[in-house]
């Protein structure tokens, strides 16, 4: 089919995996345990909303799921748009499962209000003494990549990415492809 | 006492001994065709130890040579001999001699017949690319050669495939010019064949154990740094693999629909058997499976 496609130069929205983002809640055990990394229990989400309308709406249900969650779990849900034009979904909540668990929610949300295609990223963020590191989901790859940014400016520790790489393998499903480790600068978590 | 997390590989040890044993027994069955043929092949046996012997010997001199190598003292690289010595002592090895190569190509080697006369050299482009600890990765690895004694490993187990072209070469010479013999004939086309199998089966063997010995000197530097990633990270950076992350933003590349990419085709297995070098996937998963045993620990 892909074949026929490039031959046809037809190109469809490639969907969004959004289960295997709870790979995260377990993996977020051995993150700590063995290496140390800290939740900073904060995740955001990050889609390119595509009408003003159709996205009111959607954002008004988050609102609400927010309220309900809120009190249900303590997920705290807050909206964001960043300097690209892509809107983000900020969560926070101490416990790592529940962040996952409101992650999937809120994604499985905006699928059903046809952001499914429009989701770019779900961003986790964690702290090695102090330092802040990010695990970066892809939907439409439906896999994990870390970001570690190094000192000011855009640079990006990749032997420590690297080495995370290797430790988490076999527990998040990660982006084999480098060359599909695009960074997120400028996160706003 | 619990295993430490560097521990043998067996199943490297398991090739790297049935590659010995099948270039023994190659040699063996060589020895008993030159014995069986009733020539006197003394003289060659001779000059192929006199010719590796000084191969061996001069290791040291005649790599650096041929590299365009050129010893530095302490105070010309003082970061350079610092780390050397650093390492060294870590590995329990004296102290080798350094040395620079002025090329861009970013590369290193370690040669010398022991310990005691061993060299390190690597190139100015190593030097500007990797970073200190990614240098160490690369020196640790380098001194795991000369602590293996590769040098001395090698030659030996190239010893006979030597034998085996110096006679094809004199055969061929022979039959050019010589041929006054007519019993011989027989005898002479049995030794050429026999030279000319053993040098072909022994080439992929040696490359095969060349490629078991880097291995085995990647463990060796993960031994001795304790952080197999600085050497991971060093052959990504070498191999060109760390350029391939990027550091544009996904949100402008996703801007530009520049997403969905073909994935390249990966190498072909032939090229495999003729490489000295374990190729790059396969030194990193050895290294990662290291980095993950030192983790769980």
């Amino acid at each position: 089919m892909k074949f026929l496609d490039a031959l046809l130069g037809r190109s469809k929205p490639v969907r969004s995996e959004l289960d295997r983002l709870f790979a995260m809640s377990t993996a977020a055990l051995t993150l700590k345990v063995n290496l140390g990394l800290e939740s900073s229990g904060r995740a955001g989400i990050c889609f390119r909303p595509l009408t003003a309308g159709r996205f009111a709406e959607a954002e008004e249900e988050l609102r609400r799921m927010g309220g309900i969650g809120e009190r249900a779990t303590n997920t705290r849900i807050t909206f964001q748009t960043d300097e690209h034009g892509f809107r983000w979904v900020v969560l926070e909540d101490p416990e790592i499962e529940d962040l996952v668990a409101a992650m999937h929610m809120i994604s499985l949300t905006l699928e059903e209000h046809g952001f499914g295609d429009r989701l770019l990223a779900a961003v986790f963020k964690f702290f090695e003494k102090g330092r802040p590191l990010f695990w970066i989901y892809n939907y439409k790859r439906g896999a994990f990549y870390p970001l570690v940014p190094a000192g000011e400016g855009q640079q990006r520790d990749n032997p420590a990415e690297l080495r995370l790489r290797s430790l988490l393998e076999g527990e998040l499903p990660m982006e084999a492809d480098l060359e599909r480790w695009y960074p997120l600068w400028g996160i706003p978590l | 006492m619990a295993k430490h997390w560097y521990a043998e590989d067996k199943q490297l040890t398991v090739r790297m001994l049935l590659v010995m044993f099948l270039l023994a027994a190659l040699y063996l069955g060589f020895i008993a065709v030159l014995w069986s043929s009733g020539m006197n092949i003394g003289g060659v046996v001779l000059i192929a130890a006199v010719l590796l012997g000084l191969q061996y010997y001069y290791s040291d001199r005649l790599v650096l040579w041929s590299m365009g190598a050129r010893e530095v003292s302490r105070s010309e690289a003082p970061a350079l001999h610092g780390s050397v010595e650093r390492l060294s002592a870590l590995a329990d090895i004296p102290t080798p001699r350094v040395a620079l190569v002025r090329t861009s190509v970013p590369n290193a080697f370690a040669t010398g017949r022991n310990p005691k006369a061993a060299v390190v050299a690597v190139t100015t482009g190593l030097l500007e690319r990797l970073n200190s600890a990614e240098l160490d990765g690369v020196l640790a690895h380098e001194l795991s050669h000369v602590r293996h004694r590769d040098v001395a490993v090698m030659t030996l187990a190239s010893f006979f495939a030597t034998v085996a072209q110096l006679l094809m070469r004199w055969m061929f010479w022979g039959g050019v010019y010589g041929g006054r013999r007519r019993e011989g004939a027989a005898a002479m086309m049995l030794i050429y064949f026999a030279s000319l199998v053993v040098w072909v089966i022994s080439f992929f063997l040696i490359r095969a154990l060349s490629r078991y010995r880097e291995l085995a000197a990647d463990r060796g530097a993960a031994a001795i740094t304790g952080a197999p990633s600085q050497l991971s990270s060093a052959l990504l950076k070498i191999s060109g693999t760390i350029q391939k992350i990027p550091t544009r933003d996904l949100r402008e590349v996703e801007a530009m629909n520049a997403f969905f990419i073909f994935p390249a085709l990966s190498g072909d297995a032939l090229s495999k058997l003729f490489s000295t070098h374990p190729s790059l996937e396969v030194r990193l998963a050895q290294l990662k499976e290291l980095e993950q045993r030192m983790e769980r620990r």
